[in-house]
């Protein structure tokens, strides 16, 4: 058994992508709308996204859509708004099981599918904007979610720190924008954006299945000749510009773990001995990070870096007594000049492309992996199979290691306590 | 040795139980066109047991809360060697957590799987505790433990369980407390790895891509026969009353989080599934997105989508939780109760009550699509005394009148503890 992978352009600005394999026992169709993370923009589109996710002309709130959707199985309709560095990411998913599961062999694919293009295609409009039922409620939900962004400190102060890290740019942004903003927002304006959504945003979708189903493609396509498409032209990739002095900021907030985020940029290109010499710093348990400043050290309750392409920016985010920040900076720093410097083991080196590998070749067993897999590598420009990034992360020598290691700048130190100085 | 097959038809799937003559359960699920493995080495000790003799004590041993955690932390470290270290040799992602009621050592990879299975075998079998790597151990837990403090999640479940419970150790955090993890020491922790860490106590789950046979060899290689040595754990009289009926904390948030728990009487094995599988059932009718509560307290603008219902439940406990976010959780409360009383009265709605019964089903389709989740099935499973297709059969023969009696009987509006966390 293997996988059978697709993809092509279906109108303008849109790709329809098809991921085949035999041992899934669901079928899951995903639609992202992408487009430019605007501080005006994102609340709208945030709103917008969650009202397409549960309900549409036939369906016109949750009470309805959910008892159909349970109905048939338990579908479940999903909805998730990310930044990818500079752009909003919209996405909406429907899954359900193969007919061949059901008990009494009922065909919930062609249903599943036409409830998805009517969420998508048809949504339930009011007055000229969308139904105040649901609007109210994804309002709400939406209000909420920007207020918890605090309820998680450590994703909390990374939010934070990208204030700084990325100053002037989209990806300043949270990915819901900003309860100013989101407070003002109207059914009207809502139902406003969606049409500019689905004019002007670049769409990706992806069907993972037990079998191929020509159908889904067919109706995506017809549903979109319908539409007029101008996308908007967007950078999936902007790096970030390297500040010429290290900007140091200190956030008061009640906790009783400091959190440190710490922000190293390039204009390294060379992606996969990033990724290599990103995950001997700090992407694994065995990591330098790991190994020396939480075990050895015992100055992190967690340390971990991870590289954001899109970016150019490399975060090291940790968990640390007040009474060690200063230690932890030092010796964190201290790690990434001992790869500039060859101070690493081949071993260290193997094993950490042994892990990329492990990681690589799990891709392939789930449905949501393989959305986010092959999206990613729409972005970065060149879409591969996991089994190709591994080639590539395999010829990655110590002496690229050095060369990307050395061109990664101390940009911003964030860090967030809850004690007095 | 023992193998036999345990097959589902309905969902076309099996795995095979092989009760090794060391005194392990070896359970092998084999998942064709997967490439990634998945093996849990569990052992049937959690933080709520403080509490258990074998047929070599007298009396009962009562150790400090939170050293099943400790102890797994602990056997993380061989005597020369970090485990991480090891499992960096064979590609493969390694891990250890502990619940309320059991400890697993964890790996999943794509590659070597029989190489990382050693491992995880030998070093499970190799305790190695000094007074120094316990010592060091304190602050390390100390820190973990703090940053549970600021976990808002966290403090209004344990919040809750607290108002429940008055005697059962799952009220206490699974790391213990500062206070208590210093009671711990070398000798303790010995103790205690010797008396559950018996191989009698524990099971070894493999699912994905890997081969039943090749499992029992290495287990041939590997395992060091265990005695049953005839362990028992018990648990403080526990009354059916609630300690507090509710429970405010203070901590930043956005808008505030509740925790609704109702004590349900626990029970085990087989009878425990139906009662959770039933209640399950009955709690989705009650309050899931398609239901008239749910309409009436969005409509008032009284939660958001993050308001759920789930049973928690395991050796001596059954609590069935609303979740969620409200500016007013009592009025939310009064809401559910509401429901409760009038659904005890009119009875559920049968149409409702059929589509989350298909619902459910299309649930544990999903889980067996799923290799972490298969593993996780079957570790919970084999600890919870039956076995992952049991669910199905649950659910076959499940009947409305069997639930609606099941509500009746256990949901006690008189027993339900509320706990809050807002800024």
């Amino acid at each position: 058994m293997s996988i059978l992978y697709s993809r092509e352009q279906i109108s303008d600005g849109i790709g329809f992508t098809s991921i085949i394999d035999s041992k899934f026992k669901t079928n899951t169709i995903n639609l992202k709308f992408f487009t430019e993370l605007r501080e005006d923009a994102a609340p709208l589109n945030a709103v917008t996204a969650g009202i397409l996710g549960s309900s549409n002309s036939k369906y016109k709130n949750l009470t309805e859509l959910t008892a159909r959707l349970n109905a048939l199985y338990g579908t479940d309709i999903g909805v998730n708004v990310t930044k990818r560095g500079d752009i909003q990411v919209m996405t909406i998913s429907i899954s359900s099981i193969d007919n061949d599961y059901t008990l009494n062999g009922e065909d919930l694919t062609s249903e599943v599918l036409s409830i998805f293009l009517d969420c998508l295609f048809s949504p339930y409009i009011e007055n000229g904007g969308f139904g105040q039922e649901i609007f109210n409620f994804r309002k709400k939900d939406l209000l909420d979610s920007i207020d918890s962004e605090i309820n998680n400190k450590r994703s909390y102060a990374i939010l934070q720190a990208q204030k700084h890290i990325f100053e002037g740019e989209p990806s300043a942004n949270s990915s819901y924008g900003t309860r100013t903003i989101a407070e003002k927002i109207t059914p009207f304006m809502a139902y406003e954006a969606y049409k500019e959504m689905i004019k002007t945003a670049y769409i990706e979708v992806y069907y993972v299945g037990a079998k191929d189903n020509p159908v889904i493609k067919e109706r995506f396509t017809e549903a979109f000749l319908k539409l007029y498409r101008k996308p908007h032209n967007i950078a999936l990739n902007n790096i970030s510009p390297i500040k010429n002095e290290v900007k140091n900021v200190k956030d008061k907030l009640d906790v009783s773990q400091s959190k440190m985020v710490m922000a190293f940029k390039t204009n390294h290109t060379d992606l996969y001995a990033i990724k290599l010499m990103s995950t001997i710093l700090g992407e694994t348990p065995f990591s330098k990070l790991f190994a020396n400043v939480r075990e050895k050290l015992s100055l992190c309750y967690y340390c971990a870096s991870g590289f954001n392409e899109s970016k150019g920016t490399l975060m090291v985010d940790s968990g640390v007594e007040n009474v060690n920040v200063d230690k932890a900076r030092v010796e964190i720093i201290n790690q990434l000049e001992d790869i500039k410097k060859s101070n690493f083991t081949d071993e260290e080196m193997n094993n950490s492309v042994l892990s990329i590998i492990n990681s690589l070749k799990g891709v392939n067993d789930t449905p949501t992996s393989l959305v986010n897999w092959y999206f990613s590598r729409y972005c970065r420009g060149e879409i591969i199979s996991p089994d190709e990034e591994i080639n590539r992360i395999k010829a990655v020598t110590r002496e690229q290691i050095i060369e990307v290691a050395k061109s990664f700048k101390l940009d911003t130190i964030y860090v967030m306590t809850g004690e007095e100085e | 040795m023992e193998k036999k097959i345990i097959a589902c038809d309905k969902t076309n799937d099996k795995y095979t139980h092989i009760k090794h003559s060391s005194g392990l359960n070896i359970l092998v699920w084999e998942m064709d066109g997967f490439s990634t493995t998945e093996a849990l080495f569990g052992t049937k000790y959690g933080s709520i047991n403080t509490r258990f003799k074998t047929n070599k004590d007298k009396d009962y041993t009562v150790v400090p809360e939170g050293i099943a955690h400790f102890l797994e932390h602990k056997l993380f470290e061989n005597e020369d060697t970090d485990v991480f270290e090891l499992f960096a040799k064979t590609g493969a992602s390694a891990n250890a957590y502990t619940s309320f009621d059991k400890t697993c050592y964890l790996f999943s990879c794509s590659d070597n799987y029989k190489e990382s299975l050693e491992i995880l075998l030998n070093f499970v079998q190799s305790p190695y505790f000094t007074k120094e790597s316990v010592d060091k151990e304190q602050g390390i837990i100390g820190q973990e433990i703090r940053m549970c403090d600021d976990n808002p999640s966290w403090r209004v479940f344990f919040n809750m369980l607290n108002g429940l419970y008055k005697s059962h150790p799952v009220k206490i955090d699974i790391a213990g407390t500062i206070e208590s993890i210093a009671k711990i020491d070398a000798d303790l922790l010995y103790k205690c790895y010797n008396t559950f860490y018996n191989l009698n106590n524990m099971v070894l789950v493999v699912a994905g891509n890997v081969k039943a046979d090749e499992v029992i060899d290495i287990a041939d290689k590997c395992l060091k026969p265990s005695e049953d040595i005839e362990l028992e754990t018990v648990f403080l009289d526990e009354p059916d009353e609630v300690v507090k009926s509710e429970i405010v904390d203070n901590l930043p948030v956005g808008t505030p989080m509740f925790n609704i728990g109702f004590k349900v009487k626990p029970r085990s094995a087989y009878e425990n599934l139906k009662l959770e599988m039933e209640l399950h059932v009955a709690m989705n009718v009650l309050s899931d997105a398609a239901s008239p509560l749910y309409k009436r307290l969005t409509d008032e603008g009284l939660i958001n989508s993050t308001f759920s219902t789930e049973i928690f439940n395991g050796d001596g406990f059954f609590t069935v939780i609303f979740a969620g976010e409200s500016n007013q959780p009592r009025k939310v409360l009064t809401e559910i109760i509401r429901e409760i009383e009038n659904v005890k009265v009119n009875g559920l709605d049968r149409e409702h009550y059929e589509s989350i019964k298909k619902s459910t089903y299309g649930q544990v389709i999903r889980e067996f699509n799923n290799v972490e989740a298969v593993a996780s099935t079957l570790i919970n499973s084999y600890f919870a005394g039956v076995n992952p297709f049991d669910t199905v059969k649950v659910l076959s023969e499940m009947t409305y009148e069997d639930v609606q009696k099941s509500f009746c009987e256990n949901i006690d509006t008189e027993k339900v503890t509320l706990s809050i966390v807002e800024s």
